[in-house]
């Protein structure tokens, strides 16, 4: 009797910890091929940047940053019309907020520096985005993506600071392809 | 004495919709429906069960033109659930004592 009661509740257990893992995993299904597609962006905006101010010595190349919101919000648009409908999750929910402000914060900050006040906007726009990519880590419990996010962040933003030309570029393409990397793994994990 | 385990959640089915619900702000039927694998029916008979246990909350409305049945969780529910993990947890320890 007491064995079956061992057995019922070890049954018990299995099958909460495996209907939450299940949920969890349709839930976030659908978050792979956002950072897949941020991730490619940032990686062909990045390299195309640098190299025409890296050829023409001209910064204002720079200006060609904003257009990068304009494509990706609506390709971001038309897939999430294809998105399998999945109830709203802590989790799902916190990552998206995560990188809304992210992008919130960047736009402004970058608007601010091209406007009003200049600044170290790399170091800046490096630093937010290895803090979003550790707490999206955190979130997802993804040590690879903790320490990627890490390293791009405060690595990055030392980087920035030394590098001080336009090859600081070329560390939003390694950002980009931990965004990409990020996405291959949610897909992986949530197949 | 181990505790007694909650009769309402000691059902594979029931226990699936509660671990479901857990995890979410709110799930539609058609969502449990998938993730259990269970019946329409069925489904349907054991969430009037918790709801009626006051366990769960059931609303009925509409996305676009089809009818939508969204669950979720109330406080009792989420606290029965709890205390019947943590039951669990007793009774795995006593097992592993004895």
């Amino acid at each position: 009797m007491e064995l079956n009661n061992e057995m019922t509740a070890q049954k018990s257990l299995q099958l909460i910890s495996e209907t939450l893992n299940n949920s969890r995993r349709s839930i976030l299904s659908n978050g792979a091929k956002y950072f897949i597609l941020w991730g490619s962006l940032l990686v062909i905006f990045s390299l195309a940047i640098y190299f025409l101010w890296h050829t023409t010595g001209n910064p204002r190349w720079n200006l060609l940053w904003f257009v990068m919101p304009a494509i990706g919000f609506p390709i971001s648009f038309c897939l999430r019309k294809k998105d399998v409908h999945v109830p709203e999750s802590f989790v799902g929910n916190m990552i998206s907020h995560a990188w809304k402000i992210y992008c919130v914060f960047a736009v402004s900050i970058s608007v601010i520096a091209v406007l009003l006040v200049p600044m170290f906007l790399s170091f800046a726009i490096v630093l937010i985005l290895g803090m979003t990519m550790c707490f999206t880590g955190a979130l997802l419990k993804s040590w690879i993506i903790i320490i990627g996010g890490f390293i791009l962040g405060v690595g990055g933003a030392a980087a920035t600071m030394l590098i001080m030309s336009d090859a600081e570029l070329l560390l939003f393409t390694v950002g980009g392809l931990l965004l990409v990397a990020i996405g291959l793994i949610e897909k992986h994990q949530n197949k | 004495m181990l505790p007694k385990l909650d009769p309402l959640l000691h059902s594979e089915l029931r226990l699936g919709i509660m671990s479901i619900l857990a995890g979410v702000e709110s799930a539609d039927f058609t969502f449990i429906k998938n993730q259990t694998g269970a019946t329409a029916g069925n489904l349907s008979v054991q969430i009037d069960k918790l709801t009626s246990a006051g366990y769960i909350n059931v609303e009925k409305g509409f996305k676009g033109k089809m009818p939508c049945t969204t669950c979720s969780l109330t406080s009792t529910g989420r606290e029965a659930f709890e205390n019947y993990i943590n039951s669990l947890k007793e009774y795995l320890n006593a097992g592993a004592i004895s």
